[in-house]
């Protein structure tokens, strides 16, 4: 069947169109990130060859729990795109013992995110505004990126993107995004790169009955990743119970380790190191800061935030009302690893529907 | 202004022409700032970089315009402030600044002035008052609260006759802890408020030093009759930065670095009060 493919059409092809996409991405020289089975937990890494892609594994999440095991389909790993377009750790300059100043050279990068989930494709959209046209290295990364993006038919148990608007479909901002649906492949283009994609597959516009499927399993897709609180006027109710005591019980299990926002794909807070080298220069290291560690709000002379509720109200408050004055948009994207990867199970969805019945109340 | 990037990051190299001791903890030091960079205005503050230690954020407490030397008065009680404390004149550091927004000395023009500091909070108030000394007539009266734990943490102490010296100008000094020699004022700075004569409705009042402080000082203002519109407060925060990237010296929304450090206090009564906000 010969049609014309446009970016307002919704496609079906075989499963082994993924392949296709692949193999045409490392054709255009780009450098394919995606998720791999390392120790056991699917993490981010740059891809050879479509092959190690893992199937038939599922990862199940629950606060403070991350098991892999035999399924048929998962969400992400604790690595998020943050960690291609702003590295945890960067060396920006270097100062020699003359005091010249010698910059890291940047690389043109062509990047392509592969299966990337909706949540996280969203992460990217909350890093341009706070990092786009700022930060040289992302700025960088970003003009050359391609992200396929596959739609979320089974959220786990600690997703909360429906909640946030960010998933379980992705909307925009995407190349091409895929459902897997009866074993089948739902296709769409989002960009003219994708639509060169799409053209080199063998698809045929959505049947009636594909369709339905695809449009009742998002559906239920959507009703699994809600949280038991709607954003609306949350980012003023927030802050107007600033003072809520819910911060101190929830905090009473935190280690202050900063797991969350090592996981977080937004949070964006850097330290920066200064590392002696042997010649005499000196390395000025970018690294990854979170607001849960306890030196963040340190300084010699005292202390900001010496106690873990008010590190812990920071990170809350930081997400869902900070953000929005600071970026125009919420720093939380409902990708639940916060509560996945936290060791003791803090459950940021249950911390905001405490504090919301302390205003409502 | 041009928002900054990871590039803005970048130190140029600048000369220490001259090391002041101030206390026995405190010293001054004179930075000569190659052609091409802002001279900071009052409040502003800059980052000093000392090779191979880190870097830090120090209040401007002086400018010699002329000469482009900017001084900044640094207290060693860190891992790069005390690096600082084995510097010496002719060494090379590195400098990025100014940054920030300063004291609002354009609202006060005609008007009285109140500077209230405590400890190493004086520093960033040294240019207003040079400024208040050298265009006298633009101002109105001058009063200098400054307190210290004890007699031997007050800085510029060779300067006080200088400032007593300004016309419709006081200078009012106390501390917390009076060794034999103290004849002055013993007490917190805020007991000082409270003992002067100030015109709330024709006053505008610039503070600077311990957040304990400075909450008990506005608390004094406000029962004064003061208004917060015309009370700033210039904030301290771990600034990594300076330039509003790196997250951490945020108060409530606000980048400190970015935003302030000087604040009005409308704005960010909201959250000055919250305790560990």
């Amino acid at each position: 069947m010969v049609c014309t493919l446009s970016l307002t059409g919704l496609y079906v092809g075989s499963t082994e169109s993924l392949s296709v996409i692949f193999t045409q991405l490392k054709d255009l020289n780009y450098t394919v990130v995606g998720y791999k089975v390392v120790d056991n937990v699917l993490r981010l890494c740059e891809l050879g060859s479509y092959e190690e892609i893992p199937t038939g594994v599922e990862d199940v999440q629950s606060p403070g729990n991350y098991t892999l095991t035999v399924g048929g389909f998962y969400r992400h790993g604790p690595d998020s795109p943050k960690k291609f377009l702003y590295p945890p750790r960067l060396t920006l300059f270097k100062v020699t013992p003359n005091w010249e100043v010698v910059e890291e050279g940047l690389n043109d990068v062509r990047l392509a995110f592969f299966g990337l989930k909706p949540c996280d494709l969203a992460s990217i959209k909350v890093l341009d505004r706070v990092l786009g046209g700022v930060d040289e290295f992302y700025t960088r990364v970003r003009a050359n990126m391609a992200v396929i993006v596959e739609n979320c038919t089974i959220p786990g148990n600690t997703c909360f993107c429906a909640t946030m608007g960010t998933g379980p479909r992705a909307r925009n901002s995407f190349d091409i995004a895929y459902t897997k649906i009866n074993n089948k492949l739902v296709i769409e283009a989002g960009s003219e790169l994708g639509l060169k994609l799409l053209n080199k597959l063998e698809v045929e516009p959505i049947d009636d009955s594909t369709y339905a499927d695809f449009e009742a399993t998002m559906r239920r897709a959507s009703l699994k990743a809600r949280a038991n609180f709607e954003v609306d006027n949350l980012p003023e109710l927030i802050e107007l119970n600033i003072g809520c005591k819910v911060y101190i019980d929830m905090s009473k299990r935190c280690l202050g380790c900063a797991n969350c926002n090592m996981v977080c794909p937004t949070c964006f807070c850097f330290d920066i190191l200064d590392i002696p080298k042997i010649d005499g220069s000196a390395e000025r290291v970018r690294v990854w800061d979170g607001c849960l560690n306890y030196t963040y709000a340190q300084v010699a002379g005292g202390h900001f935030r010496p106690d873990l509720c008010a590190r812990y109200r920071h990170f809350i408050l930081h997400k869902f009302t900070y953000w929005i004055k600071q970026f125009g948009t919420y720093g939380c994207v409902g990708c639940g690893r916060c509560i996945t990867w936290c060791p003791t199970g803090i459950d940021l969805r249950e911390t905001i529907v405490q504090v919301l019945k302390g205003v409502t109340a | 202004m041009k928002k900054a990037t990871t590039k803005s990051l970048i130190p140029v190299k600048a000369l220490v022409t001259k090391i002041v001791p101030e206390t026995w903890n405190v010293r001054t030091y004179y930075i000569k700032v190659p052609e091409g960079i802002e001279l900071p205005k009052p409040g502003q503050f800059d980052m000093l970089y000392i090779h191979g230690v880190g870097e830090v954020p120090i209040s401007v407490s002086d400018v010699l315009v002329g000469d482009r030397v900017i001084a900044h008065t640094v207290r060693f009680v860190g891992s790069v402030t005390t690096a600082f404390s084995v510097l010496k004149e002719g060494d090379i550091i590195g400098f990025r600044g100014p940054y920030g927004i300063g004291w609002p000395l354009d609202l006060v023009i005609n008007k009285d002035l109140l500077l209230i500091a405590g400890g190493i909070g004086l520093p960033p108030l040294r240019p207003v008052i040079r400024e208040v000394a050298q265009n006298r007539k633009a101002y109105g009266r001058l009063v200098i609260l400054y307190g210290a734990r004890t007699p031997r943490d007050l800085l510029y102490t060779y300067e006080y006759g200088e400032y007593a010296s300004i016309p419709n100008t006081e200078l009012h000094l106390t501390v917390d802890n009076p060794d034999s020699g103290w004849r002055g004022n013993v007490g917190v700075v805020t007991e000082l408020i409270r003992k002067i004569d100030l015109d709330p409705s024709n006053t505008y009042a610039f503070i600077c030093g311990p957040e304990i402080m400075m909450k008990y000082a506005i608390k004094e203002l406000i029962s004064k009759g003061f208004k917060s519109n015309r009370i700033f407060i210039s904030l301290e925060r771990r600034m990594k930065c300076g330039v509003g990237l790196c997250g951490h010296c945020q108060m409530g929304p606000y980048f400190v670095c970015e935003h302030g450090p000087v604040f009005p206090l409308w704005f960010i009564s909201k959250y000055f009060w919250v305790d560990q906000i």
